[in-house]
């Protein structure tokens, strides 16, 4: 059935679309307040919009993940903070500390006239409250996963075990004066308390859970704005009374949260976050069209883009306890095949950098070409494998290797190219895939050959990064290695007081995990952010985890 | 009608403990250990994964919490039965346990997030009701014109495109191009629920792509309904009666002509607060949907547990309420009479 030509004309629909359409443009430049937005400066120190992803959290009692430490550290001041530049660990909250001959006893002295957002004085008390809360299984229905960090300091076993809430190890002579006594020497202790769970709570983090998780007091140069609005964003305000250090020369800092690197850089695009990351594939025309920071970590106008090293490994983990894999030649043959460079070039544009050893360059005692066979060879390798592993007249070596990885982000085409090149000296190779849970299952039962890993080390120190990976029975010594010289040799550096005689022995020990190798090393991580050019200067440290008190937006 | 609802009510309970028994399936079946994951790349120490375990019912623990050990020093693993009834007891409760990541409660985080979920499915409907029945009538009563094959052609369109895509594209053409070619002066935000616009802005993009292709069925759906009507018999007896043509649509085709549609958006609606994954994603939405596939992809059981509970019963309740709308779009249908009078 047809019906007749009704009264609206193509012409006025048209007129009117075109009107609606307009109406809706012009909503969406309705903003709610013009001088708090990220694409607009004021004379006030203006307002920095940064991109991260969902925090796990930014309170101190569970931060744990680098884009919810990059909240908490601007909220909080811990004890100590590392200064990348000079290289050396400073007083934050503590303006000084001294530790006994075998590195088992820690005196801070607390910075007095420090206060808290909400104008509670910040002590020794204040420390201590912090450390046990998070040690606390009661604190709430589930326990802190970070509380390992402290887990020398005596008292801790008792803490955790719900026995008592005070942890004996740390105790408060004077106001300021905060003691802590380890059950076992580590020298490395004063940088665990620059880590952002190891900030001061006030009083008010002990009433209720669930307000301070989400709107933390902290007694850093920002405050909380508001509460987190879970997935949305994270507002945070100049603190006025800081006095600390500089106060910040932003009026506000805001954390944007979004899905993934993509989604934001579109946002960053769109001119809605001034700091965000760049995805691999659009690298190199972001450093085109924004420039390169000089020192890979500094934002300034044309030189938008940060390229500078991470204290992060890529790996492959091997299970020394496997019959195929618990042979040393073997490894070194691996690690020999694999063009690092290539990955780094094809798969990520200059992004990462070829691994030399397990020590990353922006940590401390890093050394150029630390491991030996940590590089690309392919004749060394394949003089190995014929010596230990001939080839029969088909080319077979009769081995059968099985590597392990999640397909998930980069790591199936980096797992290709692995596969690639060890099929170039005649390994056969199967890939095992799976979810990284289950991989990680099978990491810790060692139902396993061979498989990738990435490790970040929570403070730039060579123990950081060597201590989880391989000292005997460490939950992350995933391949479940144990050398009983290695063992000895880190702990005596962990009781050396002395921070350079420190660094060598730590160097011994690398040299005997170089010989070991029960890691293949691949590549150091780097940043990959950007900045709009409406950032005056912004330094991002090698961590990530940076106090912004010293950025500054034009108006 | 009471003892219909009552009925139906009743049927909830197999549905629901269906649902529920085979997600505790699926989460045993799916190979891995979620608490491994809960510290990222770094591992728990032993105290604290057996806390954790203790804390999400893995193991056995006595009335005070305190964890069991076998005769040999081994935890007791609580068998897959006692969990799901310590779950179900928690559950009716008001319990549906704490995130594995997040030191929250599953019942907190949903109060958070469902207001932006039923927020956008309401927008989306209001959309999808207006346009697609509006477009659909128009595509009806000017059959052949131009305006119907306009109508024909975007719906056929819509349907064809992708959610996620549609969204990606509006975002790319409001929030970024729009913005380059206007100097800044007009653009829309393309993801979150509120920052430095107003917040209703924020509803426009997600809004519209989770209604795009609901709008384009229900469009269809409408045009095909009304044309159909129109050719009944007391329909042509309307018109003999002289009655204006505006009397036929509006009083004697369209009220039948709606029942599949009101039908369709209202199934539809179910679906929207059971949470747009899709479009919740793309756009960052902070809703239900975007919490149930980051919970998924972290393994992340009691939120997804917790979700998956909450979006049966908001769509067993629509269903219920939709049946219960057609006794007063038709007054034929009478639940619960008997079937010689229906």
């Amino acid at each position: 059935m047809a019906f007749e030509s009704q009264s609206i004309d193509r012409r006025t629909f048209v007129k009117g679309g075109a009107l609606t359409a307009s109406a809706i443009a012009l909503a969406g430049c309705g903003k709610k307040d013009d001088t708090t937005t990220a694409t607009t400066g004021s004379s006030d120190g203006g307002t920095l919009t940064y991109f991260i992803t969902s925090p796990v959290s930014i309170d101190p009692f569970n931060a744990q993940d680098v884009y919810g430490d990059m909240v908490t550290y601007n909220l909080f001041d811990a004890l100590t903070v590392y200064d990348f530049d000079k290289q050396e660990l400073k007083g934050l909250a503590a303006e000084s500390w001294e530790v006994n001959d075998d590195a088992s006893e820690f005196t801070f002295k607390i910075r007095q006239g420090n206060k808290f957002h909400n104008g509670e004085t910040v002590d020794a008390a204040s420390f201590k409250r912090s450390w046990e809360r998070t040690c606390n299984p009661k604190t709430t229905s589930s326990p802190s996963v970070v509380s390992y960090n402290i887990k020398l300091v005596e008292g801790y076993a008792d803490v955790l075990a719900g026995t008592t809430t005070d942890l004996a190890g740390v105790t408060c002579p004077d106001e300021y004066t905060l003691k802590v006594k380890l059950s076992s020497p580590f020298a490395d202790f004063p940088y665990v308390c620059s880590m952002a769970m190891m900030g001061p709570v006030p009083k008010a983090a002990l009433d209720d859970f669930d307000t301070y998780f989400y709107a933390p007091i902290g007694n850093g140069p920002f405050q909380m704005d508001g509460k987190w609005e879970d997935g949305q964003h994270i507002y945070l305000k100049r603190y006025d009374d800081y006095a600390n250090g500089d106060k910040a020369k932003l009026q506000n800092l805001h954390f944007n949260i979004q899905k993934d690197v993509e989604t934001a850089y579109r946002e960053f695009q769109a001119g809605t976050i001034d700091i965000a990351e760049v995805p691999t594939a659009q690298i190199s025309d972001a450093i085109s069209q924004y420039g390169k920071s000089d020192d890979g970590y500094t934002i300034t106008p044309s030189h938008q883009c940060l390229m500078g090293d991470e204290p992060s490994t890529y790996f492959l983990t091997c299970n020394v306890t496997d019959p195929v894999m618990g042979d040393v030649h073997l490894r070194h043959a691996i690690s020999l095949a694999i063009n690092r460079q290539a990955i780094c070039d094809t798969l990520f544009e200059g992004t990462r950098n070829p691994a030399d050893g397990v020590v990353a360059p922006s940590c401390q005692g890093y050394q150029p070409g630390q491991w030996a066979d940590a590089r690309y060879d392919v004749d060394a390798a394949k003089a190995i494998l014929d010596q230990y592993y001939p080839a029969d007249e088909n080319g077979d070596r009769g081995l059968d290797l099985k590597l392990s990885y999640n397909m998930d982000g980069s790591h199936k085409q980096i797992m290709e190219s692995v596969i690639a090149d060890l099929e170039a000296v005649g390994l056969k190779v199967d890939s095992d895939t799976k979810e990284f849970a289950s991989i990680l299952q099978d990491y810790d039962n060692g139902t396993f050959q061979f498989g990738r890993l990435g490790w970040m080390a929570s403070y730039p120190t060579m123990d950081a990064m060597m201590f989880p990976l391989f000292y005997t029975g460490n939950g992350d010594n995933t391949s479940h290695y144990s050398n009983p010289d290695v063992d000895a040799a880190l702990l005596a550096a962990r009781a050396t007081t002395d921070e350079s005689a420190r660094i060598d022995k730590y160097r011994e020990v690398d040299a005997l995990l170089a010989e070991d190798m029960p890691i293949i090393p691949l590549m150091f991580y780097k940043h990959n952010k950007v900045g709009s050019s409406r950032i005056k200067t912004a330094y991002i440290s090698p961590m990530e985890m940076t106090q912004a008190n010293h950025w500054e937006v034009s108006d | 009608m009471v003892k219909y609802i009552i009925k139906r009510v009743l049927q909830f309970i197999p549905v629901f403990l269906g649902v529920t028994i085979i997600l505790f399936v699926v989460k045993t079946v799916v190979p891995g250990d979620p608490i491994k994951l809960i510290a990222g790349d770094k591992a728990l120490t032993p105290e604290v994964e057996l806390q954790l375990r203790a804390a999400n019912d893995m193991i056995e623990t006595d009335d005070n919490g305190a964890i069991i050990y076998d005769d040999e020093g081994n935890t007791i693993a609580t068998p897959i039965w006692k969990q799901y009834i310590h779950y179900m007891s928690g559950l009716l409760h008001g319990d549906l346990g704490t995130s594995y990541t997040r030191k929250q409660a599953v019942t907190d985080i949903f109060a958070q997030k469902y207001p932006y979920t039923i927020k956008l499915a309401i927008v989306a409907i209001i959309i999808e009701a207006v346009v697609g029945i509006g477009a659909g009538m128009v595509s009806a009563i000017k059959r052949y014109s131009f305006w119907d094959v306009l109508v024909t052609l975007i719906t056929s369109l819509l349907v064809a495109m992708p959610a996620f895509w549609l969204g990606m594209l509006l975002q790319l053409f409001f929030g970024v191009w729009m913005k380059d070619w206007t100097g800044g002066a007009f653009y829309l935000p393309i993801s979150g629920a509120s920052g430095e616009f107003q917040d209703w802005v924020y509803y426009i993009l997600p809004a519209v792509t989770l209604a795009a292709v609901s709008t384009a069925y229900a469009a269809r759906i409408m045009r095909s309904q009304l044309l159909e009507v129109m050719n009944q018999d007391y329909i042509r007896t309307a018109k003999a009666k002289g009655l204006s043509r505006h009397d036929v649509i509006v009083h004697h085709a369209l009220k039948n002509a709606l029942i599949p549609v009101v039908t369709y958006i209202g199934i539809d609606f179910g679906g929207m607060l059971s949470g747009a994954i899709l479009t919740e994603t793309v756009f960052n939405w902070p809703g239900v949907g975007y919490e149930i596939y980051r919970a998924i992809t972290q393994r992340d059981w009691p939120i997804v547990m917790g979700g998956v509970t909450l979006v049966v019963i908001v769509v067993l309740v629509i269903n219920l309420i939709v049946d219960i709308s057609y006794a007063f779009l038709d007054p034929r249908i009478r639940f619960g009479a008997p079937k010689d009078q229906a």
